[in-house]
């Protein structure tokens, strides 16, 4: 009995040290973590409008679906758009699709973010190749994936053999500017 | 035993991967491309020297009866900080191991050189271990995630190595590809070493 | 809690997200303990039962110890200790009251404590913000699929033994191409959920 609350109290000690340890290291880290964190939010919603000189988080009164949040933009006082981050359903899970769109109802940019779809195949939405589809276009728009020939400004072109991850992140771009034309731009 | 011996016999007569099979899950997992591979392998001989060094000091202070979860302790201490360093540091290659880093805990490479080694060695040698046997560990992944990428996207380590003309066969980045370029390999290994004994 | 969405969670670990096949954990035992049906059986018992334990264990201690305490970052250390001591403790139960259970999965347990299926397991209920009853229908599925995946690995190794091998393919180079083969056809299952 009295070795096992020996060995007992050992073990606790080495578990205790270990957490010092790592109390200290997290100490460390976790403000270079969260710096790092906001400061890679910022530069990314910053290429979704380029405009844009500062940027203040909107308060939404209720969020829906697939929507994260919303940034809107200003330039000297003046909003000249907002950035949104959905998350909709891919093929191997959500992907973060951030969206941004001139106060003029154009879109100024598209980024996808984390996602875990299929490396070589639902990895291309991240490809410039296929965002750019979508820049420039306008925010009244629904968008259609198309996986043959596209003939008009809402028709998508799917990468071939990833329909589902073109769907996902035209789902989140569609979500992104319903969200524009119902809410943001009328605020 | 000599100290250049130490680390040879690591980084390549048992190596852990092709010699000795040990650590298959993060090999299969995350060599769908050369950069995830190189990063998990020296992810993972950060903690295997951490942890071999700490365990070959404390070794006279821990009862036998209670070393394996005191080493499991230890090894998790070293896991914990690399996860934290890395997501301080390395976000991204954070991000595309997931999983995985907590997961070196259980690395059986890591309890295997604890056990084996560092619990009967001084510090030196044990490092010495440590360094050859991650080195190993990372050769090995390295090589298997370099040809799963070099078939499956056509470049290694992001650059483009065979052009146009290939076409990239994405099963190779998948997993059904991990187990197939990993049998190949060993079977490369096999025919390597038993040509190399033959003419020996 | 809906039926569908238990069905949904067991179909996805069981097949799609299959833990050997696809997610690459429980590699080690999935190659060791895999040359007899009876053995590969043997150990997805014991690991179907360490899994629910373990899974109900961990929601636990991060629910009540170390989100309350903010040790979040203590997560790998605290759970891989649980599972240790759950290990041990389930040999020691087992051995007291079922002599034949311990017979038949004694020798697999300590095994289990280095597996990477069942901390896998309990970190990946935590990403997904499983709740309780969620998460051990998850550790149910997983360990499903764990068992699924090696006794029919189990069952083409056997009648791999009497073929004539390749020399350099003998061993682990066809067994690695056999599970690749067996991973392919489970990148069917993918998309169904």
């Amino acid at each position: 009995m009295r070795d096992i609350i020996r060995l007992g109290l050992i073990l606790l000690l080495i578990t205790s040290i270990a957490a010092f340890v790592l109390g200290m290291t997290n100490d460390f880290t976790k403000v270079i973590i969260q710096e790092r964190a906001e400061q890679a939010n910022v530069e990314a919603i910053q290429a979704l409008l380029t405009d844009a000189e500062d940027f203040n988080k909107v308060e939404l009164d209720s969020i829906e679906g697939i929507i994260v949040e919303s940034y809107e933009g200003t330039k000297n006082g003046v909003i000249v758009g907002y950035t949104v981050k959905t998350k909709p359903q891919g093929y191997g899970g959500t992907v973060e699709v951030l969206v941004g769109m001139t106060i003029d109802g154009k879109i100024s940019g598209v980024k996808v973010g984390e996602h875990t779809e299929t490396p070589g195949l639902g990895s291309k939405i991240a490809d410039a190749s296929f965002i750019d589809q979508y820049l420039d276009k306008a925010t009244n728009l629904v968008f259609l994936v198309r996986k043959d020939n596209v003939t008009s400004d809402e028709e998508i072109q799917a990468i071939s053999g990833a329909t589902i991850s073109s769907e996902a992140v035209t789902d989140g771009v569609n979500a992104a500017t319903q969200l524009f034309e119902d809410v943001l731009k009328n605020r | 035993m000599k100290i250049g011996r130490i680390f040879t016999k690591g980084l390549i007569f048992d190596n852990p991967i092709f010699v000795q099979l040990l650590g298959m899950c993060p090999t299969l997992a995350v060599t769908n491309s050369a950069q995830n591979a190189l990063g998990m392998g020296l992810a993972t001989t950060a903690v295997l020297i951490g942890s071999n060094a700490v365990i070959s000091l404390i070794k006279n202070l821990i009862p036998s009866k209670i070393r394996i979860p005191a080493f499991v302790v230890v090894i998790a201490t070293f896991v914990t900080m690399i996860g934290m360093l890395m997501k301080a540091y390395l976000p991204d290659l954070d991000k595309a191991l997931g999983l995985f880093i907590p997961l070196i805990v259980v690395n059986c490479l890591i309890l295997a050189r604890a056990e084996s080694f560092a619990s009967k060695q001084t510090i030196f040698p044990s490092v010495v271990d440590g360094v050859g046997m991650g080195l190993g560990f990372t050769l090995g992944l390295t090589i298997l995630g370099a040809v799963r990428e070099l078939f499956g996207l056509g470049t290694v380590f992001g650059v483009t190595i065979l052009g146009d003309f290939f076409q990239p066969a994405s099963i190779m980045t998948l997993p059904p590809g991990a187990f197939l370029a990993l049998g190949l390999l060993l079977a490369l290994f096999n025919k390597l070493t038993a040509k190399g004994l033959n003419e020996l | 809690m809906s039926v569908t969405s238990i069905f949904l969670i067991l179909v996805s670990s069981i097949l799609v997200n299959n833990f050997v096949l696809s997610r690459f954990l429980g590699i080690c035992p999935f190659l060791g303990v895999s040359k007899q049906v009876e053995t590969a059986f043997g150990m997805g018992m014991a690991v179907t039962f360490v899994m629910a334990l373990a899974a109900i264990m961990t929601y636990i201690v991060q629910k009540l110890v170390l989100i309350p305490l903010g040790l979040e970052y203590l997560q790998t250390i605290a759970f891989i200790l649980v599972i240790a001591a759950l290990v041990q403790f389930v040999e020691m139960v087992i051995e007291k009251t079922s002599p034949t259970l311990y017979q038949s999965l004694g020798v697999y347990l300590p095994l289990i404590t280095t597996n990477c299926a069942v901390l896998g397991l309990t970190i990946i209920n935590i990403q997904m913000e499983f709740n309780l009853f969620e998460a051990v229908i998850h550790a149910i599925g997983a360990a499903i699929g764990f068992s699924l995946a090696i006794v029919l690995f189990a069952a083409i190794r056997e009648r791999l033994e009497l073929y004539d091998v390749p020399v350099v393919f003998r061993g682990f180079p066809i067994a690695l191409i056999t599970a690749s083969l067996m991973s392919l056809a489970f990148l069917g299952f993918a998309g169904l959920v």
